[in-house]
């Protein structure tokens, strides 16, 4: 069952034409990486998706209902913003920079948007928040304020902060590429036993290894466009585009 | 110099300290909450009010804050045939809330504009709207940022009040100039300088505590 839909993705920033017509499906509990070069709109397809960014043209369908839909002019036509904020809260997003809130505590970032937006009571949340923490590793923090934490550990915070919301789709945006070499594991570790949850998830990234090992289907942009996608083998083992051959040479060789 | 002379002068002075704290407070009081709605109208969507109140900003941070006294003072009363009068301690409330306001919407605009974009995209993403968002997470940053540029205009505003004394405002200034007019002594200026220095302190003092109170997080 498709839950998330995207059809016909165009995006300009000003002049430039970023995404030039993306289709894009996701399954429910599918895990889907997308690769490519960087300029190549991943980041803006995932963006487009949780409405962080808005299309110029095509339609996106989260579980069945539109949140943008194209009009008789090709136009992507939104519903209004706060019912967009509602469907888009089934998505959880997690930002390459983490984006901690600086000024509350670890705790308190994971309290912020069920007690606030969802309307959940503060125990019920705290509680909450303990268990997410547990999952992270991170139940030592749990009173420290994010500049006080390691990249890796910010980057954890940041993916329990997104899961306090319950999202049935999260999208990681390059979770590890503002990530110290060394740290660059404990955050794909919790991303892989998060994947044994069975969540929908869209991983924007540069591991190869990791995307190889996690992925249900993985695909590869160039240009604005999806050149190819397939399972983790037919995309990153054997592929049989010449642009993936000389991207993954690329990326190996910088590796 | 008896002790007696010098209590009573001081006496004098310290009733016009009275005034000076007024006009403190009430400048104080009335214009944070006005920067604040004029940063968030210059932040907004709508060009007809940035327009408005870039004009605003200009106009009272471009001209003497002395002129804008009288202008409230006397002027006003002249353009209206005396329809409009306002007594010398209400023009000068009017003027200083005015002024200060002015300023303090430049510096929330500021405060408000260093909060990175990844705040608003995480708030966002969690499902929080526009006024959450700013409620929750921009403004209890901005203060932070705001607070020595706030410290700074605090002890600025402490000693701009000595201007009202020109539209015969009876603060701590110009009780000291009639003692030293009428006495041919020095002495009341002194005590004045006094009384400024440990106001100015006490205002340090508070914004110390202040910064030291937002301490306990850093924003990258």
């Amino acid at each position: 069952m498709e839950i998330v839909k995207a059809t016909n993705l165009h995006k300009y920033f000003g002049k430039l034409h970023v995404l030039k017509g993306v289709d894009f499906h996701a399954d429910k509990g599918e895990i889907i990486s997308v690769i490519g070069p960087s300029g190549s709109g991943k980041s803006t397809l995932l963006r487009l998706l949780n409405h962080l960014e808005t299309a110029d043209r095509g339609s996106i369908r989260i579980d069945g209902q539109y949140i943008a839909k194209e009009n008789a002019e090709g136009r992507s036509e939104y519903i209004s913003g706060k019912e967009t904020l509602k469907i888009c809260r089934r998505l959880g997003m997690v930002f390459q920079s983490f984006n901690l809130f600086p000024h509350m505590s670890v705790t308190e970032n994971l309290m912020e948007a069920p007690v606030m937006v969802s309307g959940v009571s503060k125990a019920v949340a705290a509680e909450k928040a303990e268990s997410l923490l547990e999952k992270v590793g991170l139940t030592d923090k749990r009173d420290a304020y994010p500049g006080q934490l390691s990249g890796g550990q910010q980057q954890r915070v940041a993916i329990a902060r997104a899961l306090a919301m319950d999202p049935e789709i999260m999208l990681f945006d390059e979770p590890t590429s503002a990530l110290d070499p060394e740290l660059i594991g404990e955050v794909l570790n919790v991303i892989k036993n998060l994947a044994a949850e069975k969540i929908t998830m869209i991983i924007v990234t540069h591991e190869m290894n990791f995307a190889r090992e996690i992925s249900d289907r993985v695909l590869f942009m160039d240009g604005g466009v999806i050149v190819a996608g397939g399972t983790p083998d037919d995309i990153l083992v054997n592929p049989d585009h010449q642009r993936i051959r000389d991207f993954l040479r690329k990326i190996i060789r910088e590796a | 110099m008896d002790i007696g002379y010098l209590w009573d002068i001081t006496a004098y002075i310290a009733l016009g300290a009275g005034v000076t704290l007024k006009v403190f407070f009430i400048t104080l009081a009335l214009s944070v909450p006005l920067g604040v709605l004029c940063a968030l109208g210059k932040l907004s969507r709508f060009k007809i009010l940035h327009g408005v109140l870039g004009v605003y900003t200009w106009l009272f941070r471009g001209t003497p804050l002395l002129l804008q006294l009288f202008f409230t003072y006397y002027g006003l009363g002249i353009i209206s045939g005396g329809r409009i009068a306002f007594g010398p301690e209400m023009a000068a409330y009017i003027t200083f809330v005015v002024n200060y306001a002015a300023y303090f919407t430049e510096i929330f605009r500021g405060g408000i504009q260093s909060i990175g974009r990844g705040q608003y995209e995480a708030a966002k993403a969690l499902g929080m709207n526009q006024w959450l968002t700013m409620k929750r997470i921009v403004l209890p940053q901005a203060i932070k940022i705001i607070l020595p540029p706030m410290g700074n205009e605090s002890i600025n505003l402490i000693k701009d009040t000595a201007l009202c004394s020109v539209i015969t405002v009876t603060e701590i200034l110009r009780n000291a100039n009639r003692v030293m007019s009428r006495d041919f002594n020095v002495g009341a200026l002194v005590i004045a300088a006094a009384i400024y220095l440990l106001l100015t302190f006490i205002v340090i003092q508070v914004f110390r505590r202040l910064e030291k109170r937002y301490a306990y997080y850093t924003i990258r």
